[in-house]
């Protein structure tokens, strides 16, 4: 504010005009500056993102009877087990060699369970320690398969040269840099904003001033002049009326958008039972939606999974979440997770999955949005009987390996050149959805 | 127009009005306004909204089990015409417990026969329900089977000549670290799976 009224006491002096070019001058300088800083502030993401990229270089692989090993182990080992230590689902192969003679090896290898039956005390130690799971049997592989798996086993496990970038220190200047990336573009906003107001109040003094004629003394502060000049703003008839009513057409508007918005349950996203994240299992993990939702493409509702359905999963993986914990207290005490219904039509409307998505081969996302990149599902449509409507008048009939719409779509090609839409086929009659 | 207090107070009240409406709506928790709500919470009982406890069943619960001992009639097909143009009937209830895997790789043989429209909607199938652990192209690495572990390369060799009898049986009951998903998929539906796993066992 200091700042503002020294420019505005030196224009007193040096004229009003002076003072508007002025301050545009300085406006456009400050937006230079601004530019220079954010293409700096560029430059530097995308030179840390090169050299993440560059970091990632292949370890170096070793060739011979190590190679065909490698190509054996991850096609038919890797699955369980790992080259180092680190028990995957059978025990970590490091050091395998040191704790078991060749021949054993290969015995097992060829049979477990022979091994196992043999009465073998070392095999049957090792059954019960991984909860009785059995190994495949691998009959097929002679000595050369296992020496090269055995060979690929040692060379994979022996400690390798530390790369020349740690990928922590890689990484975490990446990501600060995105978050400080976002903050100079609020802040340069910020900063344009605010320049933006004080140009606006520099127009307002010098209109003020153009109209008025009268010329205020420069003893009087910023604040007092500010001040009587919006006592005469507020003083005028025509400028009061025009404020009431585009207060009361304003209003109107929110009221009729607040009414129309009656029944309508867009963007309701409820807190769920089990903090279940979309996010996580149809985007990152990519399940497919039918995997969980098993009704979508057979029945009228695509159905809330019951727990055996996260159980296929979740018996082995993160365990000792707490929000898995719940699913499992579920099942224990055999009561049902309370989902909290999201999308849900009212009793006058008619609505079948299977047909928007078998028969017409619409996807999910056509109508959920897209929930593979929600944390929370969230009611993205409207569900409203326009939005509906809107959809059958435009959408075409999907005839592809349908007999149910040959004959139809014949029919329609007699007396109409477009394609069959929705709603030639009654897909706008009252007694489709209501009945 | 006049500017009168009058006027005033009206454009306020209409303003607070609309702001009340607006605020309500914006929380995610609530569905908003509701023009008839026991359309929405309906009277009837509704498969997956419950919003009251059912005084009916003693466990408060809409949803009932099927009576024990009663069997679904098949939702699916039973009857298949083969390529030899005889007619291969099979209700697909085949009583075997989990544990005679053995006894389903001699016993058991796939009633739908081979054409590229079963492949195909086999291999929708799999990528519905499948897909996500054992991959794009059976090699276990899928998504989740990454995470998972222990899932099996299909065109590995222990596993590339297991037969149809095998893979419906594990699909039905799981075998090793995978469980069971009769309750996913239909008998009819494995069968095709099945056709789906028999090409990418060639590992191609």
């Amino acid at each position: 504010m200091e700042n503002n009224s020294s420019v505005v006491l030196q224009s007193e002096k040096v004229g009003v005009l002076h003072l508007y070019i002025n301050m545009i001058r300085k406006f456009y300088k400050s937006i230079l500056a601004l530019a220079v800083v954010v293409s700096i502030s560029l430059g530097n993401a995308t030179a840390q993102d090169s050299t993440s990229a560059a970091s990632a270089a292949p370890a170096a692989g070793a060739g011979g009877d190590v190679a065909k090993g490698e190509g054996l182990f991850k096609n038919n080992c890797a699955q369980c087990h790992a080259v180092t230590a680190e028990v995957v689902v059978g025990p970590g192969l490091a050091g395998i060699e040191e704790r078991r003679d060749y021949a054993w090896l290969k015995k097992w290898i060829n049979n477990p369970m022979g091994v196992i039956g043999s009465g073998d005390k070392y095999a049957n130690e090792l059954y019960a320690k991984y909860n009785k799971t059995q190994m495949t049997a691998f009959g097929a592989f002679g000595d050369d398969e296992v020496k090269a798996i055995l060979a690929y086993v040692k060379s994979a496990a022996a400690p390798k040269v530390e790369g020349p970038v740690d990928p922590n220190k890689v990484t975490q200047p990446a990501e600060t840099g995105g978050g400080k990336f976002i903050n100079v573009i609020l802040i340069s906003l910020l900063v344009i904003m605010a320049l933006v107001l004080v140009a606006l109040l520099g127009i307002l003094q010098l209109l003020n001033r153009l109209s008025g004629g009268e010329s205020l003394e420069s003893s009087a502060s910023f604040g007092e002049k500010l001040k009587a000049s919006f006592k005469n703003i507020a003083a005028n008839k025509t400028v009061r009326s025009a404020i009431v009513w585009a207060f009361i057409l304003l209003a109107t508007k929110a009221t009729f958008d607040g009414m129309y918005g009656i029944g309508v349950h867009q963007g309701y996203a409820p807190k769920q039972p089990i903090a279940f994240s979309h996010k996580l299992h149809a985007g990152e993990m990519k399940i497919n939606c039918a995997y969980c939702h098993t009704g979508v493409y057979k029945g009228k509702q695509s159905g809330i999974p019951s727990a055996n359905i996260c159980m296929n999963c979740h018996n082995a993986i993160k365990r000792e979440s707490p929000e898995i914990q719940k699913i499992y207290s579920a099942i224990e005490s055999n009561k049902p997770i309370e989902w909290v219904r999201v999308h849900n039509l009212p009793d006058l409307a008619y609505f079948n999955h299977a047909q928007h998505t078998n028969v017409g081969g619409l996807e999910c996302k056509n109508c959920h949005g897209e929930i593979e990149k929600m944390e929370v599902v969230q009611q993205r449509s409207s569900l409203t009987m326009g939005w509906c409507i809107d959809c059958h008048r435009k959408s075409e009939v999907n005839g592809k390996d349908n007999g149910y719409y040959t004959k139809l779509m014949e029919a329609h090609s007699l007396v109409s050149k477009g394609a069959m839409k929705v709603q030639d086929n009654g897909g706008l009659e009252c007694a489709k959805c209501h009945y | 127009m006049k500017v009168s207090l009058k006027n005033i107070t009206l454009a306020l009240s209409i303003a607070t009005f609309s702001t009340a409406v607006l605020t309500s709506c914006s929380d995610n928790n609530s569905t908003g306004w509701e023009f008839a709500p026991n359309m929405y919470n309906s009277r009837a009982y509704e498969p997956l909204s419950q919003w009251r406890a059912n005084t009916i069943n003693a466990d408060g619960k809409d949803m009932r089990s099927p009576v024990e001992g009663t069997i679904a009639r098949a939702n699916y097909h039973t009857t298949f015409l083969q390529d030899d143009s005889t007619t291969v009937n099979d209700l697909m209830v085949y009583n075997l417990p989990k544990d005679s895997i053995a006894v389903a790789e001699v016993s058991l043989k796939n009633p739908i026969p081979w054409s590229d429209k079963v492949e195909e909607e086999g291999k929708v199938l799999y990528e519905r329900n499948c897909q996500h652990c054992h991959g794009e192209k059976g090699a276990g690495d899928g998504a989740v089977g990454k995470v998972y572990k222990g899932v099996p390369n299909y065109a590995s060799d222990a596993y590339k000549n297991m037969n149809d009898g095998h893979i419906f049986h594990v699909i039905t009951f799981g075998k090793g670290r995978m469980w069971a998903h009769a309750s996913q998929v239909n008998p009819e539906e494995r069968w095709k799976i099945v056709h789906y796993v028999h090409r990418l066992q060639l590992g191609n």
